[in-house]
Protein backbone atom coordinates (compact mmCIF):
# COMPACT_ATOMS: atom_id res chain seq x y z
CA UNK A 1 0.00 0.00 0.00
CA UNK A 2 1.32 3.42 -0.87
CA UNK A 3 0.12 6.41 -0.71
CA UNK A 4 -0.21 9.43 -3.50
CA UNK A 5 -0.87 13.12 -2.89
CA UNK A 6 -4.22 13.76 -6.01
CA UNK A 7 -4.90 16.87 -7.46
CA UNK A 8 -8.83 16.51 -6.56
CA UNK A 9 -9.27 13.98 -3.63
CA UNK A 10 -6.36 14.54 -1.22
CA UNK A 11 -4.00 12.07 -0.06
CA UNK A 12 -5.35 8.21 -1.71
CA UNK A 13 -3.49 5.07 -0.84
CA UNK A 14 -3.46 2.58 -3.82
CA UNK A 15 -1.94 -0.94 -4.78
CA UNK A 16 1.03 -1.10 -6.20
CA UNK A 17 -0.66 -3.90 -8.95
CA UNK A 18 -3.05 -1.32 -9.57
CA UNK A 19 -0.71 1.06 -11.20
CA UNK A 20 -0.60 1.38 -15.40
CA UNK A 21 2.49 1.99 -17.13
CA UNK A 22 2.89 3.98 -19.34
CA UNK A 23 6.00 2.86 -21.64
CA UNK A 24 6.24 5.89 -24.03
CA UNK A 25 4.59 8.57 -21.92
CA UNK A 26 1.56 10.57 -23.70
CA UNK A 27 2.25 12.81 -26.18
CA UNK A 28 3.25 16.46 -24.33
CA UNK A 29 3.38 14.07 -21.37
CA UNK A 30 6.38 12.24 -22.40
CA UNK A 31 7.89 11.54 -18.72
CA UNK A 32 4.71 10.67 -17.34
CA UNK A 33 4.94 7.15 -16.77
CA UNK A 34 2.97 5.87 -14.03
CA UNK A 35 -0.76 6.53 -13.58
CA UNK A 36 -3.78 5.84 -10.99
CA UNK A 37 -6.87 5.32 -12.38
CA UNK A 38 -9.44 6.73 -9.52
CA UNK A 39 -13.38 6.17 -9.62
CA UNK A 40 -15.73 8.07 -7.50
CA UNK A 41 -19.68 6.43 -7.77
CA UNK A 42 -20.63 10.29 -7.42
CA UNK A 43 -18.89 11.53 -10.98
CA UNK A 44 -19.54 8.05 -12.63
CA UNK A 45 -18.62 7.36 -15.66
CA UNK A 46 -15.41 9.78 -15.34
CA UNK A 47 -12.15 8.17 -14.62
CA UNK A 48 -9.62 10.17 -13.11
CA UNK A 49 -5.59 9.26 -14.36
CA UNK A 50 -3.88 10.64 -11.65
CA UNK A 51 -0.09 10.86 -12.04
CA UNK A 52 2.24 9.57 -9.65
CA UNK A 53 5.08 11.67 -10.64
CA UNK A 54 3.09 14.85 -10.60
CA UNK A 55 -0.18 15.83 -7.89
CA UNK A 56 -0.95 18.36 -10.10
CA UNK A 57 -1.55 16.34 -13.34
CA UNK A 58 -4.42 14.34 -13.72
CA UNK A 59 -6.29 13.73 -16.53
CA UNK A 60 -10.97 13.33 -16.56
CA UNK A 61 -11.38 10.79 -18.90
CA UNK A 62 -14.54 8.80 -19.83
CA UNK A 63 -15.00 5.09 -21.73
CA UNK A 64 -15.24 5.47 -25.64
CA UNK A 65 -18.29 3.77 -25.62
CA UNK A 66 -19.81 6.52 -22.92
CA UNK A 67 -18.72 9.23 -25.40
CA UNK A 68 -19.72 7.58 -28.71
CA UNK A 69 -22.18 3.95 -27.62
CA UNK A 70 -20.93 2.47 -31.35
CA UNK A 71 -17.26 3.59 -31.04
CA UNK A 72 -14.77 1.67 -33.29
CA UNK A 73 -11.12 1.09 -32.39
CA UNK A 74 -8.09 1.45 -34.47
CA UNK A 75 -5.30 0.41 -32.90
CA UNK A 76 -1.98 0.14 -34.69
CA UNK A 77 -0.06 -2.97 -35.21
CA UNK A 78 2.84 -1.31 -32.88
CA UNK A 79 0.40 -0.31 -30.18
CA UNK A 80 -1.53 -3.84 -29.77
CA UNK A 81 2.17 -4.76 -29.36
CA UNK A 82 3.26 -1.90 -27.11
CA UNK A 83 0.15 -2.89 -24.68
CA UNK A 84 0.60 -7.12 -25.24
CA UNK A 85 -2.90 -7.65 -26.83
CA UNK A 86 -3.30 -9.59 -29.77
CA UNK A 87 -1.51 -8.41 -33.03
CA UNK A 88 -3.94 -10.12 -35.54
CA UNK A 89 -7.25 -8.40 -35.15
CA UNK A 90 -8.76 -5.27 -32.91
CA UNK A 91 -8.74 -5.58 -29.34
CA UNK A 92 -11.73 -6.51 -27.40
CA UNK A 93 -12.94 -5.87 -23.68
CA UNK A 94 -12.73 -10.11 -23.26
CA UNK A 95 -8.72 -9.21 -23.97
CA UNK A 96 -8.58 -6.76 -21.08
CA UNK A 97 -8.72 -3.76 -23.11
CA UNK A 98 -10.29 -1.36 -21.61
CA UNK A 99 -10.38 2.35 -24.04
CA UNK A 100 -10.53 5.70 -22.74
CA UNK A 101 -11.42 9.23 -24.25
CA UNK A 102 -9.55 12.43 -22.39
CA UNK A 103 -11.71 14.92 -21.75
CA UNK A 104 -11.04 18.83 -22.03
CA UNK A 105 -13.32 21.45 -20.28
CA UNK A 106 -14.29 24.45 -22.30
CA UNK A 107 -14.51 28.09 -20.71
CA UNK A 108 -16.39 26.19 -17.88
CA UNK A 109 -19.61 25.64 -20.05
CA UNK A 110 -18.85 22.61 -22.28
CA UNK A 111 -16.78 19.44 -22.58
CA UNK A 112 -15.17 17.01 -25.55
CA UNK A 113 -13.59 13.57 -25.75
CA UNK A 114 -10.66 13.28 -27.60
CA UNK A 115 -11.89 10.21 -29.83
CA UNK A 116 -9.24 10.65 -32.23
CA UNK A 117 -6.43 9.42 -30.07
CA UNK A 118 -8.07 7.29 -26.70
CA UNK A 119 -6.12 6.08 -23.98
CA UNK A 120 -5.92 2.15 -24.66
CA UNK A 121 -5.44 0.18 -21.85
CA UNK A 122 -4.14 -4.30 -21.31
CA UNK A 123 -6.01 -4.15 -17.54
CA UNK A 124 -3.96 -7.61 -17.21
CA UNK A 125 -0.53 -6.57 -18.00
CA UNK A 126 -1.53 -2.73 -16.69
CA UNK A 127 0.25 -1.54 -20.08
CA UNK A 128 -1.14 2.02 -21.03
CA UNK A 129 -1.25 4.52 -24.04
CA UNK A 130 -2.44 6.68 -26.27
CA UNK A 131 -3.27 5.32 -29.78
CA UNK A 132 -3.53 7.89 -31.97
CA UNK A 133 -5.77 7.08 -34.94
CA UNK A 134 -4.71 6.78 -38.54
CA UNK A 135 -7.86 7.39 -39.80
CA UNK A 136 -10.30 10.59 -39.51
CA UNK A 137 -13.60 8.78 -38.47
CA UNK A 138 -13.55 10.85 -34.76
CA UNK A 139 -12.77 14.46 -33.53
CA UNK A 140 -10.32 15.43 -31.16
CA UNK A 141 -12.68 17.29 -29.70
CA UNK A 142 -16.15 15.25 -29.55
CA UNK A 143 -19.04 17.00 -27.64
CA UNK A 144 -19.59 15.13 -24.44
CA UNK A 145 -23.80 15.82 -24.33
CA UNK A 146 -24.83 12.42 -23.55
CA UNK A 147 -22.53 11.99 -20.62
CA UNK A 148 -23.68 10.19 -17.68
CA UNK A 149 -27.47 9.63 -19.21
CA UNK A 150 -27.31 6.02 -18.74
CA UNK A 151 -25.77 5.95 -14.92
CA UNK A 152 -27.95 9.42 -14.41
CA UNK A 153 -30.88 7.50 -15.46
CA UNK A 154 -29.96 4.11 -13.46
CA UNK A 155 -30.50 6.13 -10.23
CA UNK A 156 -32.15 8.85 -10.79
CA UNK A 157 -35.51 7.51 -13.52
CA UNK B 1 -3.41 24.33 -51.26
CA UNK B 2 -1.31 23.01 -54.10
CA UNK B 3 -2.56 19.59 -55.34
CA UNK B 4 0.03 17.90 -57.34
CA UNK B 5 -0.22 13.91 -58.89
CA UNK B 6 2.77 11.94 -58.20
CA UNK B 7 3.71 8.29 -58.95
CA UNK B 8 5.31 6.10 -56.67
CA UNK B 9 8.97 6.74 -56.59
CA UNK B 10 8.49 10.35 -57.68
CA UNK B 11 9.70 13.21 -55.60
CA UNK B 12 8.98 16.90 -55.04
CA UNK B 13 11.28 19.67 -53.46
CA UNK B 14 9.76 22.50 -50.90
CA UNK B 15 12.58 25.18 -50.77
CA UNK B 16 16.17 23.97 -51.35
CA UNK B 17 16.57 21.23 -48.43
CA UNK B 18 13.66 19.21 -48.18
CA UNK B 19 12.85 16.45 -50.60
CA UNK B 20 9.47 14.39 -50.17
CA UNK B 21 9.12 11.29 -52.21
CA UNK B 22 6.47 9.08 -52.23
CA UNK B 23 7.58 5.53 -51.93
CA UNK B 24 4.57 3.38 -51.87
CA UNK B 25 1.10 3.45 -52.90
CA UNK B 26 -1.13 0.36 -51.41
CA UNK B 27 -5.00 0.62 -50.49
CA UNK B 28 -3.80 1.07 -46.58
CA UNK B 29 -1.69 4.45 -47.27
CA UNK B 30 0.93 5.78 -49.25
CA UNK B 31 4.22 5.16 -47.73
CA UNK B 32 6.20 8.80 -47.78
CA UNK B 33 9.87 9.14 -47.44
CA UNK B 34 10.92 13.10 -46.10
CA UNK B 35 14.81 13.95 -46.43
CA UNK B 36 14.87 17.40 -44.77
CA UNK B 37 17.56 19.05 -42.21
CA UNK B 38 17.81 17.44 -39.24
CA UNK B 39 16.41 20.85 -37.36
CA UNK B 40 13.58 20.30 -39.35
CA UNK B 41 10.39 18.80 -37.26
CA UNK B 42 8.47 16.92 -39.10
CA UNK B 43 5.44 15.48 -36.83
CA UNK B 44 2.11 13.47 -38.05
CA UNK B 45 -0.72 16.01 -38.03
CA UNK B 46 -2.54 13.98 -35.06
CA UNK B 47 0.26 13.76 -33.28
CA UNK B 48 0.60 17.81 -33.38
CA UNK B 49 -3.36 17.37 -32.34
CA UNK B 50 -2.47 15.03 -29.52
CA UNK B 51 0.03 17.46 -28.39
CA UNK B 52 -2.11 20.49 -28.00
CA UNK B 53 -5.51 18.53 -27.05
CA UNK B 54 -3.84 16.82 -23.94
CA UNK B 55 -1.98 20.22 -22.87
CA UNK B 56 -5.91 21.28 -22.17
CA UNK B 57 -7.12 17.97 -21.11
CA UNK B 58 -4.56 18.25 -18.65
CA UNK B 59 -5.87 21.61 -17.45
CA UNK B 60 -8.97 20.75 -16.18
CA UNK B 61 -10.99 21.91 -13.31
CA UNK B 62 -8.51 23.65 -10.18
CA UNK B 63 -8.33 21.30 -7.65
CA UNK B 64 -10.70 22.33 -5.26
CA UNK B 65 -13.27 23.18 -8.16
CA UNK B 66 -14.03 19.68 -9.22
CA UNK B 67 -17.76 19.83 -7.32
CA UNK B 68 -18.43 23.05 -8.68
CA UNK B 69 -17.11 22.28 -12.20
CA UNK B 70 -18.12 18.92 -13.21
CA UNK B 71 -22.15 19.40 -12.16
CA UNK B 72 -22.20 22.99 -13.64
CA UNK B 73 -20.81 22.09 -17.45
CA UNK B 74 -23.04 18.06 -17.16
CA UNK B 75 -25.83 18.98 -15.35
CA UNK B 76 -26.56 21.86 -18.21
CA UNK B 77 -25.51 19.68 -20.73
CA UNK B 78 -28.23 16.37 -19.37
CA UNK B 79 -31.02 19.44 -19.22
CA UNK B 80 -30.80 19.38 -23.19
CA UNK B 81 -31.43 15.46 -23.34
CA UNK B 82 -35.33 15.15 -23.61
CA UNK B 83 -35.12 11.87 -21.51
CA UNK B 84 -33.89 14.42 -18.48
CA UNK B 85 -36.12 17.50 -18.73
Amino acid sequence: MTLVQTKYFGTMSYEDESVFDFPVGLPAFEEERRFVFIEIAEHAPLVFLQSLSHASLCFLALPVSSADPDYRLAVSVEDRAVLELPLEREPRPEDGMLALALVSLHDGFSATANLMAPIVVNVRTRRALQAIRMDRRYSHQHPVRQLTIAPVCEGAC
Amino acid sequence: MLVLRRRAGESLLIGDDIEIELLELTPQGAKIGIRAPRETIVLRKELKITREQNAQAARGPASGDLGKALPGIFSQQLKNFPSNR
